[in-house]
């Protein structure tokens, strides 16, 4: 137990999510361990942890895991709350979020979720702002210089940089994995936070390129159930893995760890929805 | 996607695509009343849901049809502004300001947005606790623009001493005695009306002795229904 979280934090140290910003908001202060001598706020990562768990606590105690959205207009969070949705069988908003997708029953994209997770109140404030008016209760990973207004649990973290927020996406949807017994020391979770981790789109482009040819084999398979359309796109609806784009590939090389991870209770199905959202994204 | 019924018909919300998982709910009788919606503050979105608890019992009156006007370089265009109340004489009521370019367009809007606005008032006793609620729990105010509207209870008997408008407002939340004092410039009807809404609205935020007790949450019909909520929505439910 104290194992991990000496693990885990010394992961969050690692991706540098103990570094805040140059301000602090008055909301953020009781957070905050010291300010250093050029000026940056330093977290206090104990109570970031501590702040992850209650985190975890509340999602899992939604019984509908699709009832969570995971929000992310800044694509340093993008993937981190696309995996958080597939692992977790919640879903996802990525990249902008349409104005009135909680509030305007009319609207095509119209959502109601019984909690929102937000990677930054600044950017995601228009989510934050809908949440309010349907009583959707917020948990947002805050900077030293966030508001906190909207916000119901607020996660100190360092949500400025890539690896930062891929470590507390990571962190979280393990902890909710385990919270939820999917994961245990029995069957430890063999994901990888660099899947959690934002590329750049060269390098996504470049790893794709060799597992390209790779994943044409494998969705060629006749095995594969119901693999008539679209090569990549079906293929990985069926196998609960997340969206066909390139840098997914990865996943199919470390395809037998993947599976109990990728086939929690709506996990077909969130992979279809991630499919949809990822239309736009990468 | 969404086809605009004509309002009259209850058949048209069966075409909505997306309903509002509340609607859902109290469609199909998980939540049993409007109570409950009250109690978990769920958000109001669509006037079906409040008429299938209150249905008949629900009247509306028309306040005020007010003609405002706009400059354009033909002339001034003209829209209807109508504000409407809805109440069942029991202890709801609802406010509705609506504008459109026909009066019955705007009436009839103006009636669904009461609907949407609905809202519980809590009745009490002036003196000795004998018989129905009759009056105000104890003095509340309400203020919009310039004017606030101050309800006093009263005596059973004393009827409800107040001015044209707020008196229809108070008659239909079934309020049968209560004081009032105004200020302001209340013959700015929108205001006036406005007011004695909110100061309605404001008697079940008010605590009394009554409430101290504490309060035992229970689960939210989201959270009761969520297996139901999940099943996925067949058109017309």
């Amino acid at each position: 137990m104290a194992d991990q979280r000496g693990n885990d934090v010394a992961l969050l140290l690692a991706a540098q999510s103990h570094l805040g910003t140059k301000n602090c908001t008055a909301h953020m202060e009781r957070y905050v361990h010291k300010r250093r001598s050029d000026g940056i706020f330093v977290f206090n990562l104990g109570r970031t942890y501590e702040k992850l768990q209650l985190a975890a606590r509340v999602i899992v105690a939604i019984e509908n895991p699709q009832d969570v959205v995971a929000i992310s207009a800044r694509p340093y969070g993008q993937r981190g709350v696309l995996k958080f949705a597939t692992y977790t069988g919640a879903r996802a908003t990525v990249g902008r979020h349409t104005p009135g997708a909680f509030t305007n029953q009319l609207q095509k994209g119209f959502e109601e979720p019984r909690l929102l997770i937000v990677t930054d109140p600044r950017t995601d404030h228009q989510a934050i702002k809908e949440a309010a008016y349907m009583n959707i209760p917020v948990i947002a990973f805050t900077d030293t210089d966030s508001d906190l207004a909207g916000i119901d649990i607020a996660i100190p973290a360092n949500n400025k940089g890539k690896h930062s927020i891929g470590v507390l996406f990571y962190l979280l949807t393990r902890l909710v994995l385990q919270a939820r017994g999917t994961v245990s020391a029995a069957s430890p979770w063999d994901v990888m936070v660099d899947m959690f981790f934002y590329r750049e789109p060269e390098e996504a482009k470049e790893e794709a390129a060799p597992e390209a040819e790779a994943a044409a084999e494998y969705v060629a398979d006749a095995a594969f159930p119901g693999a008539e359309e679209g090569a990549g796109f079906d293929a990985s609806y069926n196998t609960g893995f997340p969206a066909a784009a390139p840098e997914f590939a990865t996943g199919f090389d470390a395809a037998p760890s993947f599976e109990p991870a990728a086939a929690p209770a709506a996990g077909g199905d969130a992979a279809f929805a991630q499919a949809q959202d990822f239309g736009g994204g990468f | 996607m969404y086809i605009k019924g004509t309002g009259k018909h209850d058949s048209c919300c069966s075409l909505l695509l997306r309903l509002v998982d509340v609607r859902r709910l109290a469609w199909h009788g998980k939540i049993k009343s409007l109570e409950q919606i009250f109690l978990f503050s769920l958000p109001i979105k669509e006037y079906q849901i409040v008429d299938t608890f209150l249905g008949s019992a629900l009247k509306d009156e028309v306040m005020k049809i007010m003609p405002v006007q706009k400059q354009t370089r033909a002339g001034q265009r003209t829209r209807f502004k109508a504000f409407v109340v809805v109440g069942d004489y029991n202890g709801h009521v609802g406010l509705g300001v609506k504008c459109a370019k026909e009066v019955a367009t705007a009436i009839r809007g103006a009636i669904i947005l009461a609907k949407m606005a609905i809202v519980p008032v809590r009745r009490g006793y002036w003196g000795n606790k004998i018989g129905p609620v009759h009056t105000v729990p104890g003095k509340v105010t309400g203020t919009c623009g310039s004017v606030s509207v101050r309800l006093i209870p009263a005596p059973r008997g004393a009827g409800i001493v107040a001015a044209r408008t707020p008196k229809k407002v108070l008659q239909m939340a079934g309020i049968v005695d209560c004081y009032t004092s105004s200020r302001g410039t209340t013959r700015t009807l929108g205001n006036t009306v406005k007011a004695t809404y909110a100061a309605l609205a404001a008697t079940y935020g008010f605590l009394t002795p009554e409430l101290w007790k504490e309060t035992v949450f229970q689960k939210g019909p989201f959270q009761e229904f969520t297996d139901f909520l999940a099943k996925p929505v067949i058109k017309g439910h």
